[in-house]
């Protein structure tokens, strides 16, 4: 994708300068799969349509801050899905949220909403950053090498415990691999990132998963 | 009885990233069951504390999405067998909504340029074989 990556930067560079040329390059570059995923979720088209052209002003206005290092796509992406959730809210779709567990109240927040807590204000800077990134730069690496000596047993296996949550009991079922097998790539996947998290000198205890007790041997 | 919903699928939820049939299904399950709407804001409360989960920082970034060029492949099932075992894993196991929206596209733009090719043919058929038609003598 990164030659993709160098054509999304230029052609942003070219729409920060104002040009049409670039814009509408963009939209239709985009557009289809935006619609694709606005329409999966609403099933009606003109509403879809809507979606992706609030998403494109959204984009717009939202220019300044794009951060080029950041996949075009899944940035677009996620304007998307935030103007989704916000359409799926209003028609009733999808439940609002009481504040905190106090039903009582009757308080209501938008979910991802502008009312963050202190604490949150605390840890959103630069140090969840330096996590984030290098839970992201270790984790890339690992799955593209996967990928390039086509272990897909352990990329599957690995993104079914991460990504999607399953146990190893289920995992093992799904992937026709042994339970003590699911447990050893868990630990060795796990091994490797609390020492990346270490050498970097961040602090592993914002990330739950890493602290599951699943001994090599053991099963969660 | 239905499947309990994990944590890694209301995070999912929240970001609006898993399939659009499961969305629906936790939409329907949040209204009825008020523990997993609590479950609900244990997590948003945890992501307002600054507590990442690896499963988010892997969707968010889609870590293991393949390229759009290896979906067009995919499509064509022109990938190694391994390869396209992967995508179809990774689409309809995972239930990656970005990867299912770009598929889609992908599909629409090959039904559009079949159909433009198929209005070419017809267009060219038609010039070069219009000169034979025969009139019938009035």
């Amino acid at each position: 994708m990164s030659s993709g990556s160098q054509v999304d930067n230029l052609l942003v560079q070219r729409i920060r300068e104002g040009d049409d040329g670039a814009w509408r390059e963009l939209i239709a570059r985009y557009e289809g799969r935006l619609l694709a995923f606005a329409e999966s979720r609403l099933r009606r088209r003109a509403s879809s349509e809507d979606i992706v052209q609030e998403s494109f002003i959204g984009f717009l206005n939202s220019l300044p801050n794009y951060d080029g290092r950041r996949s075009l796509e899944s940035y677009l992406f996620s304007i998307c899905a935030y103007k989704l959730t916000d359409h799926l809210r209003r028609e009733g779709r999808r439940p609002t949220i009481p504040l905190a567990s106090s039903r009582e109240t009757g308080g209501e927040r938008q979910v991802e909403g502008a009312a963050r807590g202190a604490s949150s204000i605390a840890r959103s800077g630069e140090r969840r950053e330096l996590e984030e990134k290098a839970i992201v730069e270790s984790l890339g690496e690992q799955i593209a090498r996967w990928k390039e000596r086509g272990d897909w047993t352990k990329l599957m296996c690995v993104e079914l415990l991460v990504v999607c949550g399953w146990a190893n009991k289920e995992v093992a079922a799904r992937l026709g691999i042994s339970e003590q097998q699911v447990a050893n790539f868990k630990f060795d996947f796990l091994a490797r990132l609390k020492s990346i998290l270490k050498r970097r000198d961040l602090n592993e205890d914002v990330f739950p998963e890493l602290h599951v007790d699943d001994r090599r041997g053991g099963n969660a | 009885m239905s499947r309990p919903i994990l944590d890694h699928q209301l995070e999912g939820y929240l970001d609006e990233s898993l399939s659009a049939d499961e969305l629906t299904a936790i939409e329907g399950r949040l209204r009825a069951d008020p523990a997993l709407m609590d479950r609900l804001l244990a997590i948003i409360r945890r992501r307002d504390a600054g507590i990442h989960t690896l499963s988010e920082i892997w969707r968010r970034h889609r870590l293991s999405c393949p390229g759009r060029e290896q979906l067009g492949s995919y499509l064509l099932g022109a990938m190694d067998d391994s390869d396209q075992a992967y995508v179809r894993f990774h689409i309809e196991t995972v239930g990656c909504r970005y990867c299912m929206a770009n598929l889609e596209d992908l599909r629409e733009a090959a039904r559009r340029e079949e159909a433009s090719r198929t209005v070419e043919r017809r267009r060219r058929y038609f010039e070069s074989s219009a000169g034979y038609l025969r009139r019938r003598p009035d």
